[in-house]
């Protein structure tokens, strides 16, 4: 029969298994490269096994494994090829704003959106953002993480979180918007409706 | 009473499930029945729906990757 602590061990190597989906999507959404991420998650679960103890078991394993993904990435380096500066990508978060506005008033109910041609954009629009806005949005909308977990996985305070997620929103609304436009998915949307 | 300027401002906090039960109440109950705040709370909703999409469309992990995590959790 197992013993208290064999036991323990098992449900915490469950946990962190049954999160292992997650923790790829988020690594994917951090490398961008498929062969990368693979190695970023390899590299968490060994982290997260050495440090196993730290883990409570029946917490949140995938923000306790996101967390030390993330630190693992920006370990690497990987991040400084891909970041764009946070001064410039404020400014394109103003210029969202307007952009926003405006189809907002042509489309109000977001159903472009829901267009199958735009939804496969979605994903390579995500990947444009700034790593800090990127993964915030992806912990929150992807991975259904709280602000104040998300505060947790990214080491920062809560309202740099809210920050960082709203401008991420923003700014990804611009893109696919400015790609709806071009596409003429707006167009198409108004004169069916 | 909350307002369309309180709604406009915290409508992401609500979306998210971040405003206090009470708070949740009452922003559902202005929302459905405001036609300002109605037509702005279904673009975000839409929005934030086609973003939680993506996860049903990336891969997950390869067979490969998830025998190495069992080893690695099963030394």
């Amino acid at each position: 029969m197992p013993n208290g602590a064999e036991v323990r061990r098992t449900s915490v190597e469950e946990e962190l298994l049954a999160a292992a989906d997650a923790v790829h999507r988020f690594a994917l959404h951090l490398a961008g490269d498929a062969v990368q991420a693979e190695d970023l998650v390899q590299e968490t679960y060994l982290k997260a096994w050495v440090h196993r103890d730290q883990y409570q078991a029946g917490t949140n394993a995938r923000a306790w494994l996101f967390r030390i993904c993330r630190n693992a990435f920006l370990k690497t380096g990987q991040r400084a090829n891909r970041e764009v500066t946070v001064e410039d990508a404020e400014l394109e978060a103003m210029g969202a704003a307007g952009l926003h506005a405006s189809v907002a008033g042509s489309n109000p109910d977001g159903t472009v959106f829901e267009h199958p041609e735009l939804n496969a954009v979605v994903q390579r629009a995500l990947m444009k953002l700034p790593e800090e806005y990127r993964t915030a949005v992806t912990c929150v909308d992807l991975e259904d993480q709280s602000y104040a977990d998300c505060a947790e996985i990214l080491g920062v305070p809560l309202g740099t979180v809210r920050s960082r997620l709203f401008r991420g929103r923003r700014l990804l609304q611009q893109d696919l918007l400015a790609y709806a436009q071009d596409a003429g998915l707006l167009r198409g949307m108004k004169e069916t409706t | 009473m909350v307002s369309c300027k309180q709604v406009m401002e915290q409508l992401w906090d609500y979306l998210d499930g971040e405003l206090p039960p009470e708070a949740t109440q009452e922003f559902a109950e202005h929302i459905a029945a405001c036609k300002r705040c109605y037509p702005q709370y279904r673009f975000e909703f839409a929005f934030l729906e086609a973003v939680a999409r993506q996860r049903q469309r990336l891969p997950g992990p390869s067979g490969a990757l998830v025998q190495r995590l069992r080893a690695i959790l099963s030394p």
